[in-house]
C-alpha cells in the first residue's frame, strides 16, 4: 500500500505557552477531497498554519509522501522565560520545505498582497513551482475556472471584493502546480451567489485530480465537495465520517454538541 | 534678491533634494519592508564615503570615481544583507520590535562610527571628484561634480522603481513586504529577500555617500548630519511607500537651501523642524502619502 | 481592587534597606577619590536611565528625547547659574522647571503619533535643541561648551571638598528621591494607566483612559529627575559640553536601561553601577570602549532581552524553587511521624507518570472517598475528617506536585488542573479505588470536577470553596467576590507577611489558624501557583459545567456562608442536575475552609452526603 499524500500523526502545537491542538491524526489520499468542520476559535487555523510550516509544531509528524516534514521528536520546553529562543532554536519545519512537497495553504481572509495587481500576483505566483512542468496548462486552466479575474486584470488586489480575493488566493495556489490543496474558509464573509460559484470552480479543481484539504463552516457547501469529513473540536480530531452519505447539518450538529456524559 | 542668486540658491537646494531622495529612499524601503527604521543608515553612508576614498587613493578622474562608487557600492551592499541576521533577524517575531530595532542599528551606528575613527582616524577628508571645474548657467557657477550628483541620484531612483516593478526579485520583495506569511506560503525565500531589502538600502546610502563625501568634508560622525535631514524628509512624506519621500526631498533641500541664505546656517534647522512639526500636527502621515504601508 | 501591599511587606524591603546601608557606609570604606567619582557618575546615570524607564519602559512612548531633558538640566544650571548669577541650588530647581515646559511643548505633536513617529520626532526635536545651543554660543560657548560653573556649597562647606562626600550624598538623596518618585508614581493612579494604555491602549481608552492626557503626564514626570541629575551634574563636573548630545552618552545610558531591563526601575539601578565601572575601566581604550558597549547592547537586546533583572529573577526563582523542594524533603523525612501522628496514618510515596506523589491512604470499607486540597495546601488540611470517616470508608487523599511533602513537579508539564486531574485518575487505578466520591476544596473542586468532566470512574462529587465556572474568564467576576488578595492566588513569589496573610484568607477569618496551613504556603512551589493560573484558559470549562447541569452524578456543594471569596448567591443560580439536597448546602459559621473551621457541621452534612451516595443510590432530584 502505497503512503498517503499527506498524512500528520499525533501533531501537536500551538502558540508557547499553550497548547491548541494535539493529537491530530489525519490522512489525505492522493486525488483525495477531505473536509474538516469545527467551530470557531478550537484551533483549526493553527493547525493548518503549523502544517503549511508557518508554525513549529511541538510534537507528531507531518509527513508528505510518508516522508517526515519536520524535526524528529518533541520540541525542547523553555527553561526560561527571558532568552531569546529564536536565536538558538532552528525552525522545526520550514515553510518552503512543504511548498517544495507540493503542500499549497491557501490563507483564510487572504488579502494577499494589497498594493499589487492581479496581473503581477498571477505573475509571481510560479515562482514556488520551481522545477515542475504544466504552468502554460494551469494558466489557461485558471482563466477557466475564474473568468471574473480576467476582468480585473490590472486592478489592485485591495480594490477587489472579497469573493475575487478569494479566486486570486486560489489560483495564486493552484499556479504553484500542488498536488494538495489546502483552503482555510474560502467561503468566509461571500454572498451565496459568490458561494455558488466558488463551489462551482473548487469542484472543477477537483475534477483535475488535485487533492484538497478544505475546512469550512459551511456544511452544505462542504458536503457537495468531498470524500471524507473530519470533526475538529476541543484541538483534536474527534471523529471521522466516511465515504458513504455525508451527513446533514443537523446530525453534524448533533454529533458535535451533543453532552457526552 | 537677484534672479542669480536665486537661480543658484534654487540650484544648490535640488542637488542637496537628490541627495536626500537617495537616502530617504533607503530608509523608506527598509521601514516599508521590514517595519525597522535603520538609525544605522548615517553611520553606513560615512562608511560608504570612506571605502570610496580608500579606493580612489588620492587620485580623481571619472574612471577612479565610478570605481570607487562601484566598490563602495558593492561592499555596503554586503555589509547591510550580513547586517539583516545579526540586527533585525534574531527578533524579527517578537511584539516590540520597532523598538528593538532601532536600539540595535544605534548601537551599530556607534560601532560602525568608532571603526571608522580607529581605521582612518578623526582627520578631515574629501573623495576626490570625478570631473574638476564649474560652467557658468544663468549667471551663476555650478559645479560639475554637483550635477553629476543630482544626475546619479535620479537615476539610481529610477533604476530601484524599474527594478522593484518589473523584475521578479522585485516583486517578491514587495510582495514579501506586504504580506510577509502570505510571501512565506508562496515560498518565496523571506529573510534572503529582506536582507536583500537591506543591502539596497545601505548600498543606496553609500551612493549618496560618496557624494556627499566628494562635496563637503568628510569626518567619522557625518553621517549624523544627513541622517537628520532624511529623518525629516521622511517625517514630511511619509513612510507609506517607498517613493513618497522623494518629492519631500527636493522640498526639504529648497527649504534648507533658501533658509540658509536668508536666515543664516544656525536657523535653517529650527526652519526645517518648524516645518516638521506643522506637518505632523496638520497630516501626521506625511504630505504625499496614505497610511497603509507598502512597498 | 488592586492588591497594593505597603513596601515594608514586599519582598524587596531587607534587600533594599541592606543595599541603601551599604551605600551610605561605602565613602568610609573607599577614601579614593577616583573610586568615589565613579560613584558619583553611577548614581546619576542611575537617575537618567531609572526615569527614562517610565516613559519607555511603562509607557511604551519611545521618547528619545530623555536625555534632552538632562542636557536642559545642565546648561539651565550653567547660564543661570554662571551667567545670571542665581543661587547654585535654585538653579538645579529651575532646570527642573525648564524641563517640564520642554516635556510639555514636545508632547504636542507626539500626541496623535504612533511607533515609529514618536521616535523619529523626538530624535530630530533632541538634535534642534543641540543646533540651537551650540548656535548661541554667546550665551553657552558654542561647540566647546561652559566651563568652570559654580560649585555647590552648604553654608561655608564645599560639597566637593573632604573628597567630594558632600556630591556623593548629595547624588545617593537624588537617586533615593528619584526612586521613590517612580515607585509612588508606578503604584498610583497615574502608574496604572499608563502601564494600561501600554498594555492594551484601546480597552485602557474605552475604560476611560485619556491617552494625551496619560502621555502629557508621562513625559512631564519623567522630565524631573534627569533634569534635576542634569544640573548637579553640572555643579559636580563644572563643564557643560554639547557632548550630552552625542552617540557616546546616548549609548551608556541606553545600555544602562537595557542591560538592567525594560520596565524595572531597580534594574536600572543595578545597571548603572555595573555598566558606569565597566564603561571607567575601560576609558583607556577609547575607541574601541565605545565599541566594546554597543556591543553588549546589541547581544543584550538579540539574546536576553529581560537583562540583569530577568537574570536575578531567574535566580532568586531557582532558589526558590530549591528551598522549598528541600523543605518538602526535610518534612518527608523528620516529620512523618507527626504527620502520622495528626492522621492516624504514615503516608507514602507513589509514582505516577507526573512524578513522585505523596499518597495518604487509610481506612476500613469498600467505598474509597477522596479528599483534593486547595492552593498552596496539603493534605493534612483534611485531618479533622481522617479521623470521622476512615472508620467506615477508605479515605485517600494527596498532595499534589509542589505541594505538601510531594517532590516539586515539572512546571512545564505538572503545574495544572488537568494534570493534577490524572494524577487521581492514575492513582485510582494504581491503589484500586473503583469508583471513589471525590471531595474537592478550593482548586481541588475545579480538580474534582475536571476529574468527573474527564469520564474517570466516580459514584459521587462534592465540592466546597469552589464556584463552578462555564466560561473562562468571563464567569470569574460573577463567581467570586473580588478582593484584593485574590491576587495572591497566583502570585509566585509571596512575601513572610504574603503567605501569612494568605494562609489566613484560604484556612479561616480567625487569626489563630493552624499552623500546618500555614507551614503548606512556605513550602508551596510558587512556579505551581503561578503556571496553575496561567493554564487556566486552556481548561474545557463548558465540559465541566455540563457534568453539573446534565449529568447523573450525585454531587453535593458545601460552601462556608462567610466565605471571602466565592460568591454564594451565584453559586445559588446554577441549574443543577443532581444535587444533595437540591440546593447548594452552607454552613452558617464556615468560611472558606468549613471542613476546618466547623468540623463538627462538615462531618455530620458530608457524612449524610456520602451515605447518601452508598446507601440510596445517589438519586437526589
Amino acid at each position: 500500500m502505497t503512503a498517503p499524500l499527506l498524512e500528520l500523526r499525533n501533531l501537536a502545537g500551538g502558540y508557547p505557552p499553550v497548547a491548541v491542538f494535539r493529537n491530530v491524526n489525519l490522512t489525505v489520499a492522493v486525488t483525495e477531497s477531505v473536509g474538516l468542520f469545527g467551530p470557531n476559535g478550537q484551533g483549526k487555523t493553527t493547525l493548518l498554519k503549523t502544517v503549511a510550516g508557518t508554525l513549529d509544531p511541538w510534537e507528531g509528524d507531518v509527513r508528505v509522501d510518508g516522508e517526515r516534514l519536520n524535526a524528529e521528536g518533541r520540541m525542547r520546553s523553555r527553561t526560561s522565560r527571558h532568552l531569546n529562543y529564536d536565536l538558538f532554536r532552528k525552525r522545526r519545519i520550514r515553510a518552503r520545505d512543504v511548498v517544495r512537497s507540493g503542500v499549497i495553504y491557501v490563507m483564510q481572509g487572504n488579502l494577499l498582497f494589497p498594493e499589487m495587481t492581479v496581473k503581477e500576483v498571477i505573475e509571481i505566483a510560479p515562482a514556488a513551482s520551481v522545477g515542475r512542468s504544466g504552468i502554460a496548462a494551469m494558466r489557461d486552466m485558471v482563466d477557466e475556472l475564474f473568468p471574473r479575474l480576467g476582468e480585473r486584470w490590472h486592478s489592485r488586489i485591495r480594490y477587489l471584493s472579497g469573493g475575487e480575493r478569494q479566486m486570486v488566493s486560489i489560483a495564486v495556489g493552484l499556479l504553484a502546480l500542488p498536488r494538495l490543496l489546502i483552503l482555510d474558509e474560502p467561503t468566509l464573509g461571500l454572498s451565496p451567489k459568490l458561494r455558488v460559484e466558488l463551489s462551482a470552480a473548487i469542484a472543477g479543481i477537483r475534477t483535475m485530480g488535485m487533492a484538497l484539504l478544505i475546512v469550512d463552516q459551511n456544511i452544505e457547501f462542504l458536503t457537495g465537495l468531498i470524500d471524507r469529513l473530519y470533526l475538529f473540536d476541543h484541538g483534536t480530531v474527534d471523529r471521522e465520517i466516511g465515504s458513504g452519505r455525508m451527513p446533514s447539518r443537523q446530525e453534524i450538529m448533533a454529533m458535535m454538541f451533543e453532552a457526552r456524559h | 534678491m537677484s534672479a542669480d542668486t536665486f537661480f543658484f540658491v534654487g540650484a544648490s537646494g535640488l542637488i542637496l533634494g537628490g541627495l536626500y531622495a537617495l537616502m530617504a529612499t533607503g530608509l523608506a524601503v527598509v521601514w516599508t519592508t521590514l517595519g525597522v527604521f535603520n538609525f544605522a543608515h548615517g553611520a553606513f553612508l560615512a562608511l560608504g564615503a570612506y571605502v570610496a576614498w580608500q579606493v580612489s587613493d588620492g587620485s580623481g578622474g571619472p574612471a577612479t570615481f565610478l570605481l570607487a562608487a562601484c566598490v563602495s557600492a558593492a561592499v555596503l551592499f554586503c555589509l547591510g544583507y550580513v547586517s539583516h541576521f545579526a540586527l533585525v533577524k534574531p527578533f524579527e517575531r517578537k511584539k516590540n520590535m520597532v523598538l528593538l530595532s532601532v536600539i540595535t542599528t544605534l548601537a551599530a551606528a556607534a560601532i560602525i562610527e568608532n571603526a571608522i575613527l580607529l581605521i582612518w582616524g578623526p582627520r578631515d577628508k574629501q573623495v576626490p571628484a570625478a570631473v574638476e571645474g564649474s560652467f557658468e548657467l544663468f549667471g551663476s557657477a555650478l559645479r560639475y561634480q554637483d550635477i553629476l550628483a543630482l544626475v546619479t541620484a535620479l537615476a539610481a531612483l529610477v533604476v530601484l522603481a524599474t527594478f522593484l516593478r518589473r523584475t521578479a526579485t522585485g516583486r517578491s520583495m514587495r510582495a514579501v513586504a506586504q504580506n510577509r506569511e502570505a510571501a512565506e506560503l508562496m515560498g518565496l525565500r523571506t529573510s534572503h529577500l529582506f536582507a536583500l531589502t537591506i543591502g539596497i538600502s545601505t548600498a543606496m546610502a553609500a551612493l549618496a555617500g560618496v557624494f556627499i563625501g566628494s562635496l563637503r568634508f568628510m569626518n567619522p560622525s557625518f553621517g549624523a548630519d544627513p541622517l537628520m535631514k532624511s529623518l525629516i524628509v521622511v517625517i514630511l512624506g511619509g513612510v507609506a511607500r517607498f517613493t513618497s519621500p522623494i518629492a519631500a526631498a527636493f522640498v526639504v533641500g529648497l527649504a534648507e537651501a533658501f533658509s540658509t541664505f536668508f536666515l543664516g546656517l544656525y536657523w535653517s534647522p529650527a526652519v526645517l523642524f518648524g516645518m516638521m512639526i506643522a506637518v505632523l500636527v496638520v497630516k501626521p502621515e506625511g504630505l504625499f502619502s496614505r497610511r497603509t504601508k507598502t512597498l | 481592587m488592586k492588591y497594593d501591599p505597603p513596601f515594608h511587606h514586599t519582598n524587596g524591603f531587607w534587600p533594599i534597606i541592606l543595599v541603601l546601608a551599604g551605600l551610605i557606609a561605602l565613602p568610609w570604606m573607599q577614601t579614593d577619590t577616583y573610586v568615589r567619582h565613579v560613584l558619583i557618575l553611577a548614581l546619576v546615570y542611575a537617575v537618567v536611565a531609572s526615569n527614562w524607564d517610565l516613559s519607555l519602559g511603562y509607557g511604551g512612548i519611545v521618547n528619545f528625547a530623555h536625555l534632552a531633558f538632562f542636557a536642559i538640566g545642565l546648561y539651565t544650571y550653567g547660564i543661570s547659574a554662571k551667567i545670571l548669577g542665581v543661587d547654585p541650588w535654585l538653579a538645579i530647581i529651575l532646570g527642573a522647571a525648564v524641563a517640564l515646559i520642554f516635556a510639555a511643548l514636545l508632547s504636542i505633536p507626539i500626541l496623535r503619533l504612533e511607533g515609529v513617529y514618536i521616535i523619529l520626532v523626538t530624535v530630530a526635536a533632541t538634535q534642534l535643541l543641540a543646533r540651537i545651543i551650540v548656535s548661541q554660543s554667546d550665551f553657552t560657548g558654542g561647540t566647546s561648551g561652559m566651563v568652570l560653573l559654580p560649585r555647590l556649597t552648604i553654608g561655608d562647606f564645599k560639597l566637593s571638598s573632604n573628597g567630594r562626600i558632600g556630591y556623593y550624598y548629595c547624588a545617593l538623596a537624588l537617586l533615593v528621591a528619584s526612586t521613590a518618585f517612580l515607585y509612588g508614581i508606578e503604584r498610583s493612579a497615574i502608574g496604572r494607566a499608563i502601564k494600561a494604555l501600554h498594555d492594551n491602549k484601546y480597552y485602557a481608552i474605552s475604560r476611560g483612559v485619556s491617552e494625551a492626557r496619560i502621555r502629557l503626564y508621562t513625559l512631564c514626570l519623567s522630565a524631573i529627575f534627569p533634569a534635576l541629575a542634569g544640573g548637579f551634574y553640572g555643579s559636580y563636573v563644572r563643564v557643560a559640553s554639547p557632548d550630552v548630545f552625542g552617540l557616546g552618552f546616548l549609548t551608556i545610558i541606553l545600555s544602562i536601561l537595557l542591560v538592567g531591563g525594560i520596565a524595572t526601575i531597580w534594574g536600572s539601578l543595578i545597571a548603572a553601577f555595573a555598566v558606569t565601572i565597566f564603561t571607567e575601566a575601560l576609558a583607556d581604550f577609547g575607541a574601541w570602549r565605545d565599541i566594546a558597549v554597543a556591543v553588549v547592547i546589541i547581544a543584550v537586546v538579540v539574546v536576553y532581552p529581560g537583562g540583569l533583572h530577568a537574570v536575578l529573577q531567574e535566580c532568586w526563582g531557582a532558589f526558590d524553587r530549591i528551598k522549598c523542594g528541600a523543605i518538602a524533603r526535610f518534612r518527608r523525612h523528620w516529620q512523618a511521624e507527626r504527620r502520622a501522628m495528626l492522621c492516624g496514618a504514615p503516608d507514602r510515596l507513589v509514582e505516577t507518570s507526573f512524578g513522585r506523589i505523596s499518597v495518604f491512604d487509610h481506612g476500613a470499607g469498600a467505598q474509597a472517598i477522596v479528599m483534593l486540597h486547595g492552593n498552596s495546601s496539603c493534605k493534612e488540611a483534611f485531618y479533622r475528617q481522617y479521623a470521622v470517616f476512615c472508620q467506615r470508608y477508605r479515605v485517600v487523599s494527596f498532595d499534589y506536585p509542589g505541594h505538601g511533602v510531594s517532590p516539586n513537579g515539572n512546571p512545564e508539564t505538572a503545574y495544572a488542573l488537568d494534570a493534577f486531574a490524572r494524577i487521581l485518575g492514575e492513582l485510582v487505578v494504581k491503589l484500586d479505588l473503583g469508583r471513589p466520591i471525590v471531595f474537592g476544596w478550593s482548586l481541588g473542586g475545579y480538580v474534582a470536577l475536571e476529574y468527573a468532566a474527564r469520564g474517570y470512574p466516580l459514584s459521587g462529587l462534592a465540592i466546597c470553596g469552589t464556584s463552578p465556572i462555564g466560561k473562562f474568564p468571563d464567569d470569574m467576576p460573577r463567581a467570586y467576590i473580588p478582593t484584593p488578595s485574590m491576587e495572591l492566588t497566583a502570585k509566585r513569589f509571596h512575601s513572610p507577611y504574603e503567605k501569612n496573610q494568605y494562609a489566613l484568607h484560604t484556612a479561616g477569618t480567625d487569626p489563630a489558624i493552624d499552623p500546618m496551613i500555614r507551614a503548606a504556603v512556605w513550602r508551596t512551589d510558587g512556579q505551581a501557583r503561578e503556571q496553575f493560573f496561567n493554564r487556566l484558559k486552556t481548561i474545557d470549562w463548558p465540559r465541566q459545567m455540563r457534568v453539573l447541569c446534565e449529568s447523573e452524578v450525585p454531587f453535593a456543594m458545601l460552601n462556608g456562608r462567610k466565605d471571602p471569596f466565592v460568591n454564594n448567591d451565584y453559586c445559588k443560580t446554577l441549574p443543577y442536575a443532581n444535587i444533595w439536597r437540591g440546593a447548594p448546602y452552607d454552613f452558617a459559621e464556615g468560611d472558606h475552609a468549613p471542613f476546618l473551621s466547623c468540623p463538627e457541621a462538615f462531618n455530620t452534612a458530608f457524612g449524610e452526603f456520602v451515605d447518601g451516595v452508598t446507601a440510596h443510590g445517589g438519586r437526589f432530584a
